[in-house]
């Protein structure tokens, strides 16, 4: 028998990172910040989504992308809240979104006119740590009814996070949540994470993610 | 994606499918034409590399077991910190000893 060995040594992530990078040096040509919004499936994305479009889709030129992996659910769900386009990637089966994805996918959109890019990941708490998009920072929501342990199951989504964004708040007294220790979980896995405690429903603690947004878009250019 | 749907009903194994396919994409760049005369596909798994190593062995199997390829045995290398590379392929191109 012949056998050959070829030697490859290539990292598996190796095209999508390369991917990544051109999304990132593109959004950074046009001055857009594009944040990865992950969490587990029904942790509020959507919701806080459609509240941010709602207050500041206009004042920070605000697209989103949405990922799913059946249906156009969350980008009908967040047009409503819009007039831009709002871009749905149904990635078929797949459990992450994918740097290839969002390139296609800023393709449709204007970039000189967007100052603010959402990227809705799909609802997952493992995979997509693996996968760049091409993101400024990767922002993580983590509802108070899903057990205060999450972190120190998922770590590597929490290690790669910039920000935590504790959601649901407003069911605090319903639920035996210990907010307290949820967080030093949180931050025992990452200890430079940031935290915003809000509730979509509400609107406690809103104003403190807002101000953030504010302050993570570009400035709006005068000139021109 | 047929095949990644169906691994994924079996064992909820979506992550490491994704991640198999991938390095299939990796294995027909690299063989072309020479994709079916692939017996083995080494792969390097970290241990903090966030993939459980049977789950991937488990999505290679399936994946190298549909067209180009036909049937290719991983082989899973652990080894220490994030890495998560393609080590090697070996190719049987059926022709005899020299
Ligand atoms: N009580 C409460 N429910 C919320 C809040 N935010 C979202 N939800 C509910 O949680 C469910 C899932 O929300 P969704 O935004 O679709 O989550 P996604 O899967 O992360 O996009 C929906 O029924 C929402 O109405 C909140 O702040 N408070
Ligand atoms: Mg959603």
């Amino acid at each position: 028998m012949a056998v050959r060995t070829i030697e490859v040594r290539e990292r598996v992530m190796a095209r999508n990172d390369e991917l990544a990078e051109q999304v990132r040096s593109r959004l950074a040509a046009h001055g857009v910040t594009a944040i990865n919004l992950v969490s587990s499936p029904g942790a509020g994305k959507t919701t806080l989504l459609e509240k941010t479009l709602g207050t500041l889709g206009e004042e920070l030129d605000i697209a989103v992308i949405t990922g799913d992996v059946q249906t156009q659910n969350d980008a009908d769900r967040l047009a409503v809240h819009t007039r831009r386009l709002v871009s749905a990637v149904v990635t078929g089966g797949a459990c992450h979104l994918d740097a290839l994805q969002v390139m296609t996918a800023i393709d449709a959109i204007e970039l000189d006119q967007t100052r603010l890019l959402f990227i809705e990941n799909v609802g997952n708490l493992v995979c997509p740590a693996n996968w760049d998009l091409g993101e400024k920072e990767m922002i993580i929501l983590f509802a108070v009814t899903e057990g205060e342990d999450k972190p120190l199951k998922y770590p590597k989504m929490f290690e790669n996070a910039r920000r935590v964004v504790m959601t649901k708040t407003d069911l605090l007294p319903h639920v035996p949540f210990d907010m307290d220790r949820a967080v030093a979980n949180a931050l025992s896995v990452n200890p430079k994470l940031e935290v915003f405690r809000v509730s979509a429903l509400t609107g406690e603690g809103l104003s403190g993610w807002f101000d953030f947004l504010r302050d993570s878009a570009r400035p709006v250019t005068t000139s021109g | 994606m047929g095949a990644s749907l169906r691994a994924a009903r079996a064992g909820g194994r979506v992550h490491e499918m994704s991640l198999a396919m991938e390095i299939a994409r990796i294995a027909e760049e690299k063989l072309g034409d020479a994709a079916p005369q692939l017996v083995t596909v080494a792969v390097d798994v970290g241990d903090c590399a966030g993939v459980e190593p049977s789950s991937l062995e488990f999505c290679l199997e399936a994946v190298f077991a549909t067209p180009p390829f036909a049937g290719a045995r991983p082989h899973i290398l652990r080894c220490s910190g994030d890495v998560l590379r393609v080590a090697y392929l070996e190719i049987d191109d059926g022709r005899p000893d020299d």
